[in-house]
């Protein structure tokens, strides 16, 4: 996928605001199952488990299954590709000096 | 905001020591094919001032990816300046209208060399941050998605 195909994921998933509403209450707490989800919201579990897959699909929450209950978070990074130019840029110069690094000891052994 | 009301200007530094000879690193910096195994492939690259050379990244809304850049300064050893420009007006955060200049600057520091670099230019807030973490660029990133979304639906429907 490119990073524009990203950006469209991550933003159509959301663009919905319930499902919005979803993720924004996952991402303030630390884990949270969908039972947790569903006892705040004005929609069936049904509805809420089928946000779920959406935003799972985005990268934008993961899923951690203990016993009977499945414990959802925020993906760490999800919102990375809606970042800026600057932060873009940040992450690029940092990570082109450490391919520059390791470029310089191969020619200076040449 | 302050930075509404005046253009503004951010840049990203970056100051790293490696143990090598200013000539090895100049080298790097100032090579074509060199430039392809560490930063990315240029396409008619010379490090000649005035010398106009492209990077093709990825592209976003109605910009095509292309880095256009521009030699500015050719100080072997020392320095090496471009411009560093892309983007398109209609986008916002990455894919936003860029005008930048990249600096390199060489300097001895013990038995390496430091290397400085400055990508300056970034306008504020075309370029700012709309998100940096969870806590503080939410709300940015909320404002933004709202727009893309009502864009999207008043292309769609009227009323």
């Amino acid at each position: 996928m490119s990073e524009a195909e990203t950006i469209t994921v991550v933003m159509r998933a959301l663009a919905d605001p319930t499902r919005r509403a979803v993720f924004e209450r996952i991402a303030n707490s630390d884990e949270i199952t969908v039972v947790e989800l569903t006892r705040g919201s004005n929609v069936t579990q049904g509805a809420i488990s089928q946000h779920l897959k959406s935003l799972k699909q985005a990268g934008l929450v993961s899923e951690r299954p203990e016993g009977r209950n499945v414990y959802y978070r925020a993906q760490r990074g999800g919102l990375e590709p809606l970042a800026d130019w600057m932060d873009h840029y940040r992450v690029f110069w940092r990570e082109r000096f450490t391919d520059l690094r390791d470029l310089l000891k191969e020619i200076d052994h040449e | 905001m302050n930075e509404k009301l005046r253009p503004q200007t951010q840049a990203i530094v970056l100051d790293e020591v490696f143990p090598h000879a200013p000539e090895v690193i100049w080298k790097a910096l100032t090579t074509g094919d060199l430039i392809s195994r560490w930063l990315m492939p240029p396409k008619g690259f010379d490090p000649v001032i005035g010398n106009r050379f492209t990077f093709q990244t990825n592209p976003s809304g109605e910009w095509d990816g292309v880095i256009r850049c521009e030699v500015l300064e050719v100080l072997p050893n020392e320095r090496f300046s471009f411009a560093w420009r892309g983007g398109h007006d209609s986008n916002e955060g990455y894919g936003s209208k860029l005008e930048t200049v990249v600096t390199f600057s060489l300097s001895k520091a013990g038995d390496g060399t430091r290397l400085h670099l400055v990508h300056s230019g970034f306008m504020l807030p075309m370029n700012d941050t709309a998100y940096r973490n969870m806590s503080d660029g939410w709300k940015k990133v909320v404002t933004r998605l709202d727009t893309v979304v009502a864009e999207e639906t008043s292309s769609q429907t009227l009323h």
